[in-house]
């Protein structure tokens, strides 16, 4: 099938390719295809590990890991995996990932892991990480797929961490967990939020925040 | 493309067994340190219970192990408050450990008191400087426990420590948090006679049992079954553990 031309062009391509469109698969979920607030996925796990900014981080960093790895191998063998089972196989890969993250968390940052409790077991029902594998990572491959993974995971991790900045800072008046309202302002008769430290304090920051991007961003959706 | 049923079938298969085989190995080479993990966790409540560190700072990891050697100490006694030695050994190993008070625990019948019965003692010198006695008991999904740290003559309470793995983020587990845990300090187990529960009550001690406030403490709204669970485990320690209390020093 393949005329020497094209053949002689294969061997030039870089091995990992970083050009315009790469570049895309990294910036575009990062505002224009948000995970979170275009294509509004992961929502409860965005509302239950928002309190503070450092689980935040780790559940950021728990679903890159996740998600990169998971597109990676599930592009690596898109061609072999059978249509009619496609979906169970991810299913399959994902949540294997998922335990490994929760046994590492569990080994070497065991109060974080116990902070988080469920919600890393909850990573394998978090709709982006199917999502990207059956829209991105059964169609490319895998380099490109793994650089959708870090995209869309910090696309993701992004928003967790803002939605937890306001949180923090509003609902328990620290940051990382240290206190930044200084105590002359609680004297003066301040007090923290207590609807910030509850679910529906992230839910009204969602939406507050979804509404701001799409308005920046022209997005509209369809009918 | 299209693959065969056979195809299909030992795709399947492979991708199981590939899994599997990960998860195996990854839980094995993990295993040791998570457990060293959930054991320092486990000590560090208690230490944290029995008011150590003095100075209240942070702990980790090989701070636990050391002052945990140093200044607890486990002591085992039965029911009626004589020291226990190794003929009420229970899984036949010649000494007494905490398997031994744990089958002792499940080996008694509804109702009856275990054979063996322990707790652990802070040492300050020669003196105990404080005793957490264990709780066990129920949930909502599942087992919930603990240990109520108590001055040296049993009768007010200095510190407490909860856990709750089963219970959901948020509503039981509730009980691990400091604003659960933290009522618990200064209240009596002792009610003019002899020892007496603490009781959780459903909503606010102020409210509700304004004239034994110092012998309750509020439970946690949404999470009735586990605030009765924390009720019931220390009725039941308390019933336990009732000669030791009255005479802690008794037996030692």
């Amino acid at each position: 099938m393949s005329s020497p031309a094209t053949e002689i062009q294969q061997e030039r391509a870089p091995l990992l390719p970083f050009g315009k469109k790469e570049r895309q698969n990294i910036v575009d979920p990062l505002s224009d295809n948000n995970p979170i607030t275009v294509q509004v996925l992961g929502i409860c796990s965005a509302l239950a590990v928002t309190i503070q900014v450092n689980r935040s981080l780790v559940m950021a960093a728990a679903v890159i890991a996740v998600l990169c790895t998971s597109n990676v191998v599930i592009s690596l063998i898109r061609n072999l995996i059978p249509p009619s089972i496609r979906i169970i196989v991810q299913l399959a890969i994902i949540a294997s990932l998922v335990i490994v993250v929760d046994q590492v968390l569990q080994a070497f940052l065991y109060d974080i892991s116990k902070q988080l409790s469920v919600f890393v077991g909850l990573i394998i029902t978090n709709c982006i990480i199917m999502g990207r594998a059956e829209a991105f990572a059964m169609a490319n491959p895998p380099w490109q797929s793994f650089l959708d993974g870090i995209g869309n995971g910090l696309g993701y991790g992004i928003i967790l961490v803002i939605v937890a900045f306001f949180r923090e800072i509003l609902g328990s008046g620290s940051l990382l967990g240290f206190a930044v309202i200084p105590q002359a302002l609680y004297d003066l008769g301040y007090v923290n939020n207590g609807l910030m430290v509850l679910a529906p304090g992230a839910f009204i920051l969602l939406g507050l925040m979804i509404w701001a991007q799409r308005t920046w961003s022209g997005y509209t959706e369809e009918a | 493309m299209a693959f065969s049923n056979g195809y299909v079938f030992g795709f399947a298969t492979v991708i199981c067994v590939v899994c599997s085989v990960a998860l195996s190995g990854v839980s094995l080479s993990l295993r040791d340190r998570q457990e060293l993990n959930r054991e320092r966790d486990l000590h560090k409540n208690i230490l944290f219970a029995l008011g150590l560190p003095e100075d209240g700072g942070q702990l980790d990891g090989p701070m636990i192990d050391e002052l945990w050697e140093k200044r607890v100490q486990q002591r085992f006694f039965t029911p009626e408050n004589k020291k226990a030695g190794p003929e009420l050994d229970q899984d036949g190993d010649g000494d007494l450990d905490q398997l031994d008070v744990d089958l002792a625990r499940k080996g008694a019948e509804e109702g009856a008191k275990p054979a063996v019965l322990s707790v652990y003692v802070r040492i300050d010198g020669d003196d105990v400087g404080a005793i957490a006695v264990p709780l066990n008991g129920k949930g909502l999904w599942g087992p919930i426990g603990g240990y109520l740290a108590l001055d040296p003559t049993a009768s007010t309470v200095m510190g407490a420590t909860f856990s709750a793995p089963k219970e959901t983020p948020g509503l039981g587990a509730e009980i691990t948090e400091p604003r659960f845990v933290e009522q618990w300090k200064g209240k009596k187990l002792k009610d003019g006679g002899g020892p007496a529960a603490i009781r959780v009550v459903k909503g606010e001690a102020t409210n509700l049992c304004p004239d034994t406030l110092d012998q309750c403490v509020d439970g946690v709204s949404g999470a009735t079954i586990t605030s009765r669970g924390v009720d019931e485990m220390v009725a039941t320690a308390v019933t336990y553990y009732d000669a030791y209390l009255k005479n802690p020093k008794g037996a030692f």
